[in-house]
């Protein structure tokens, strides 16, 4: 009874348009979420019919008279946040409690400080823990109302494929893999993402970057059968020890490099195989072990060899036989890693592929299956063939079906390619055509005609069908999802709920582990992290990144629940991390997953080893980065830098007289008040995790001393080692829940999350407690937002 | 466990981590290659660059005791001893709008005004001022295939706090106020920015025709495309369209400048491992660009503001950033005077590049006007006043080196900024928050 009402005022009050035809009531199709809209009080609803932008009516008959929230205000903020005292620059009018509308971008930070235990400080006057977080609950209904979801659907720029975007498509378009980093300049971050529409800015680099890739992909994709030979050189990366077996290398062996090469034609191909650098191919070198595409490659030299190889990707094994020291060898005594002092006789340090030679052909690659629908048998045929194959090129870089104005314009760049050669040429030129076109290139979303300016209105389906796919795949979307586009089913609520389902199982969605969880969870600043850690080589640097991947990944992939990236019982092992966690029975190269008993301080994010590492410097670790990771990544408070002229160098004095802990040396922190007030919230988080050091050995004490993991969070929550700090974390998983929302939701929408999408973000949440907090809940809930789903007209 | 280069779906056996190469011999085998342009150059034209480093520098050991002709190098700049007679320092001179709220802001206020004597502004979208490089850029690079090379170290930066934008610490180099230029890190590409795509002259001119093919197609589908967009994203689209046209220009233009006459050099390698090779390659390839005159113009971020490169042959195994931090302890000044010093030392090598190259009637380094220094002063403090600054080169006759130039305190960076555009030959008495041109 409470849902029509509603509806129909929500109707007429944002305007909600499908496609080109505004909903003037309440039978139309129903605007997103109306569950929702039951599951609130109507008295928080805007009252009355207003224009999408204006700020919304607050509820009165609530706020009448001097309220709770304004009470809690003056009696335990307005002392500091006065105007005569001001702390931290903000003043804080009790009275404004009751009208958050008209501040609402201040309250809602306040309301995080008290959510996140921040505020009010220790030592001030503070309620108990319900009492704070009753008035944030108050406060946050009081923002919700005059901000109510869906009231600032704010549209995102004219969005430019980022380069990981662009690679995507290219691999969805033509099944061809491209290095991007050679190809397209670097993309601007902003807001801790590299998709930001505002931030996707173009260059004169950049043009020229697309006009290069286009050209040498097409050349790729269709098999270029002019191409002269050139080398490619892969190399193991440095401090890779080839002590143990690699995965997918045959078994038996030991190090080696395994290395996935595209092979332009149908030819003869030359491999050079050099050892690691002071581990060459000498007398008593370890014989090397070839195999392409897993079956052994008889060779006379492996270490140089010629080879016909098939045009198209195959996977080059190189792998070290080596009976003195492929078993028993004991780790403590031995160090593998190619550019130790130490090295054993042998390893593989680089390959070059020189070719192709003596070319027979362009042969039969997924590309060229990908491309060539038809062959023409005639010469009449070929006009028709192409224009069947560009148009359907076309149709899937755009995303949309191409006109038939557009597909002239590739048989234009056909008829001049089969003019200077013969039928494949043409295509490959009308293909460089369509990788430059701004239709390809740039996620238009066009405006659609008979909605009035100002108003909201929903996306179509095959606008709908490019956000999924760029926010959960990376990529354009597939045959599937642009065929329900194209027949307007896609926005059917059943049919949308399913193709998530759909797109997170698929392996394409690696895309939100390695672009969303890599950029939140700093994992990619992984493979830059320098320190001077003795038990550190490349394989663990590997291992610590792909153990938080398999974590996210399987929290994607299997639905589970966001909170088990803190909380879960098991983890993701292969024997090298292993070993460095201390878990035992585990065996082998390849990584599975292993419960870990409930003491283990490896339980989540906080005691894997990619948190641990990335926030270490080289030579020790820094409770103040672990800590400013917890609150910025998991708790959504960001830690200013330090202000100028205060010492940051927490190196030990070699001089001293006495060695002195890093916790001793931290404490300075405390005595100074202008470090002490974010110091004395970052620093305990960070001691909490000091048995970890700084590549996430565990330890029990450092210079001698024993390690001191106790500490006191800023709401007075007593810590003391990891275990603890996991619990405080978990006792605000709200807070954890609303961050990852909101990361989540600016990923998702390539805008920033500002404070009136907050009642979204909080709807959000919500709604996915009600399902365990699984991931498609999280997903699901942005997919059908009026963000996600609604556009303003702007002209 | 095992490894691989490319991306691939399945993750489940492979990883990455491994660098793709195009292996040929690079380095010195480029220079005698390219040296037919400037040969045939009718004229030597003046050349620009600016480097800078982040962090600034121990200013009570990079600031020469003595001042005017035949000052006494200090103990960081002591590595620039061979080109005295081409050097200047600058100092003195402070960049009032790098200061900003929060520290993390003060840095990428630092590089971001640091050519631009411009203030960057908060929000998703990035909005500072057009700098030097790209003025002078207009002056003297618009008869050359580019106008301008821009190209760093390190990988671009991932969040920069603060509500800024990454651009504002990811380059020097801003063409307008909300066009900042992608510096480029890896030397094959940039190598192929100057010589193109292609292995003989003839793949080269089929490649140049086809791009400009596509290029002139493309413009009426932007144009088409732009009147379906809303208004705000028309601009969007209007700055690709400029884009568009700028490369068409230069691509008729590499048409006629890059003839047969000239042997390109061996590719590059990628990005090399060892930090000191890789900038010490891209200095190569800016001398290599300025000798060839591709380009007259170019910049270099030599490292990122809050950098913790580590740069293990100085001996200091130190992070950049974190060491700046001095805190006044003397072995961490000691330390980081050690680090200005071998990053002054890798500039030399620059100059060093240029003396040794032959243009017209005399060498690269006579023909240049090269800048070097820091948006910040103490890294300790994160101070902008009294910034580390010298220009190097003769500037085509136009300036004399030799001297320490002590300029009033507080003197802003753009005075110099325009003094240089003066040098070389754009007539202004203004740029950026300047309040004078100051004397050179």
């Amino acid at each position: 009874m409470r849902l029509l009402p509603f509806v129909t005022v929500w109707a007429a009050a944002f305007a909600i348009v499908q496609g080109s035809a505004l909903i003037g009531d309440a039978q139309a199709p129903a605007p997103a979420r109306p569950a929702r809209a039951a599951d609130a009080p109507a008295a928080r609803r805007p009252a009355s019919p207003a224009p999408a932008r204006a700020q919304a009516p607050e509820p009165t008959g609530a706020a009448a008279g001097p309220s709770a929230e304004r009470a809690f205000v003056s009696q335990y903020c307005a002392t500091c946040h006065s105007e005569r005292v001001k702390s931290g620059g903000l003043v804080l009018d009790a009275a404004g409690a009751d009208h958050v509308g008209a501040d609402a971008a201040v309250w809602e930070k306040a309301v995080r400080k008290i959510r996140t235990g921040m505020m009010p400080p220790s030592g001030a006057l503070r309620p108990d823990r319900a009492k704070l977080d009753a008035f944030a609950t108050a406060m946050e209904a009081r923002l919700d109302a005059a901000n109510p979801p869906g009231a600032h659907p704010e549209t995102p720029a004219l969005h430019r494929l980022n380069r990981t975007e662009y690679a995507n498509a290219i691999r969805d378009l033509l099944a061809l893999d491209v290095d991007v980093k050679t190809l397209l300049p670097q993309d601007d971050s902003s807001e801790g993402f590299d998709n930001l529409a505002e931030a996707l800015n173009v260059s004169p680099s950049l043009i020229q970057g697309y006009v290069g890739a286009a050209m040498k992909i097409s050349r790729r994709a269709v098999g270029d059968r002019s191409l002269v030979p050139a080398q490619v050189t892969y190399s193991a990366p440095p401090q890779f020890a080839h002590d143990k077996h690699v995965e997918g290398l045959p078994l038996g062996t030991r190090g080696g490099m395994l290395v996935q090469h595209t092979f332009p034609l149908d030819a003869e191909y030359e491999f050079t195989v050099t050892g690691g650098p002071g581990g060459g191919g000498g007398a008593g070198a370890p014989r090397i072990d070839v195999t392409l595409d897993g079956a052994p490659l008889v060779v006379q030299n492996p270490r140089t060899f010629r080879q016909t190889v098939t045009a198209g990707p195959h996977t080059l094994g190189l792998a070290l036989v080596d009976r003195a020291r492929g078993a028993g060898v004991d780790d403590a005594y031995s160090d593998f890693r190619v550019d130790s002092a130490f090295t054993p006789g042998g390893a593989v340090g680089t390959v070059t592929i020189t070719g192709p030679f003596k070319p027979s052909g362009a042969g039969d690659t997924p590309s060229r299956q990908r491309i060539f629908l038809c062959r023409p048998a005639a010469a009449a045929e070929e006009a028709p063939c192409a224009r069947r194959i560009l148009g359907n090129m076309a149709r899937r870089a755009y995303r949309r079906p191409a006109t038939a104005a557009e597909v002239d314009t590739l048989m234009a760049f056909y008829q001049e390619g089969r003019g200077q050669g013969d039928f494949e040429l043409g295509i490959q030129q009308g293909l460089a055509r369509i990788l430059v076109a701004p239709s390809f290139l740039y996620r238009s979303e066009p405006e659609p005609a008979g909605v009035p300016s100002g108003r909201t209105y929903r996306i179509g389906d095959l606008a709908l069908a490019s956000r999924l796919s760029f926010f959960l795949w990376s990529s354009i979307p597939d045959e599937t999802l642009l065929d329900l586009a194209e027949k307007g089913r896609l926005s059917q609520p059943a049919v949308l709920a399913q193709q998530v389902r759909r797109m997170l199982a698929d392996p394409k969605a690696d895309a939100l582990v390695t672009n969303f969880a890599g950029q939140w969870l700093y994992l990619r600043e992984l493979a830059t992290v320098q320190t001077d850690a003795r038990n550190f080589d490349d394989n663990l640097r590997q291992a610590f990144r792909r153990e938080t991947e398999l974590l996210f990944g399987s929290i994607v992939r299997d639905d589970r629940p966001l909170l088990e990236l803190l909380t879960a019982d098991y983890t993701f092992l292969d024997e090298r991390l292993a070993r460095h966690y201390g878990v035992p029975n585990v065996f082998g190269s390849y990584f599975r997953r292993v419960s870990l008993p409930a003491d283990s301080p490896r339980r989540g994010i906080l005691g894997q080893g990619s948190m641990l590492t990335v926030t270490s410097v080289a030579t020790r670790t820094s409770p103040v980065a672990r800590g400013k990771w917890i609150l910025e990544n998991l708790l959504g408070t960001p830690v200013p830098q330090p202000p100028p002229g205060v010492e940051i160098n927490l190196e030990a004095d070699p001089k001293a007289e006495k060695p002195t802990t890093l916790r001793q040396r931290l404490e300075m922190h405390r005595k100074n008040p202008v470090c002490a007030s974010c110091h004395k919230i970052m620093d305990p988080m960070g001691f909490a995790l000091e048995n970890f050091d700084l590549v996430g050995t565990w330890r029990e004490a450092e210079a001698g001393w024993p390690i001191d993991a106790t500490g006191q969070l800023a709401d007075g929550t007593p810590l003391k080692g990891p275990a603890d700090l996991r619990a405080a974390v978990l006792s605000r998983s709200d807070m954890f829940m609303t961050v990852a929302t909101e990361k989540l939701m600016t990923y998702a929408l390539g805008r920033p999350v500002h404070y009136n999408d907050m009642a979204t973000v909080r709807a959000i949440v919500r709604d996915a407690a009600r399902r365990d907090n699984r991931f498609s809940a999280l997903v699901l809930g942005i997919v059908e937002s009026a963000p996600f789903r609604q556009r303003i007209k702007k002209s | 466990m095992a490894f691989l280069s490319k991306k691939h779906l399945s993750r489940r056996t492979f990883l990455h981590g491994v660098g793709v190469t195009l292996a040929l011999p690079l380095l010195d085998s480029m220079v005698p290659a390219a040296t037919a342009l400037a040969q045939t150059a009718a004229k030597a034209r003046t050349r620009f660059g600016a480097i800078y480093f982040p962090h600034g520098a121990i200013m009570k050991r990079w600031i020469p005791a003595t001042t005017g002709a035949g000052f006494e190098l200090s103990e960081i700049l002591q590595p620039l001893a061979p080109h005295h007679a081409q050097v200047n320092v600058v100092s003195g001179l402070r960049h009032a709008l790098a200061y900003g709220s929060g520290a993390t802001a003060n840095h990428n206020r630092s590089a971001a005004a640091f050519l631009s004597g411009a203030f960057a502004k908060t929000g998703a979208k990035a909005y500072l001022g057009v700098t030097a490089d790209q003025i002078v850029a207009q002056k003297l690079g618009q008869d050359t295939p580019l106008p301008s090379l821009e190209v760093m170290i390190e990988e671009p930066s991932l969040n920069c706090g603060d509500g800024l934008s990454c651009s504002y610490r990811d380059t020097i180099s801003w063409q307008g106020p909300g066009s900042p230029l992608p510096m480029q890190n890896n030397p094959q590409v940039v190598f192929e920015r100057l010589f193109g795509d292609g292995s003989n002259d003839n793949e080269r001119r089929a490649r140049r025709k086809q791009s400009l093919s596509l290029l002139d197609s493309v413009m009426g589908e932007a144009a088409a495309l732009q009147k379906t967009l809303p208004a705000s994203d028309r601009a969007r689209m209007d700055q690709y369209l400029t884009d568009v046209r700028e490369i068409e220009r230069r691509i008729q233009k590499s048409g006629e400048q890059l003839g047969e006459d000239l042997a390109v050099p061996n590719a590059p390698t990628g990005v090399p491992r060892d930090v000191e090779e890789h900038i010490k390659l891209m200095y190569d390839l800016q001398a290599l660009a300025w000798q060839a005159e591709i380009t007259r113009v170019s910049t270099m971020l030599m490292c990122k503001e809050l950098s913790n490169a580590v740069y293990p042959k100085s001996g200091i195994r130190d992070a950049f950033h974190t060491l700046s931090h001095h805190s006044g302890v003397q072995e961490n000044i000691d330390r980081f005077t050690q680090l200005n010093r071998y990053h002054v030392g890798l500039f030399t090598y620059f100059l060093d590049k240029l003396k040794a190259t032959p243009d017209g009637d005399g060498t690269l380094l006579d023909h240049s006007l090269v800048l070097y220094g820091s948006g910040m002063s103490d890294g300790n403090s994160h101070n902008h006043t009294d910034l580390p600054i010298v220009i190097a080169g003769g500037a085509s006759g136009r300036l004399t080196g030799g001297r320490h130039i002590a300029t009033q305190k507080d003197t802003p960076m753009a005075n110099l900024l325009a003094a240089l555009l003066v040098t070389v030959g754009v007539q202004t008495d203004h740029f950026g928050d300047s309040t004078g041109v100051l004397a050179l």
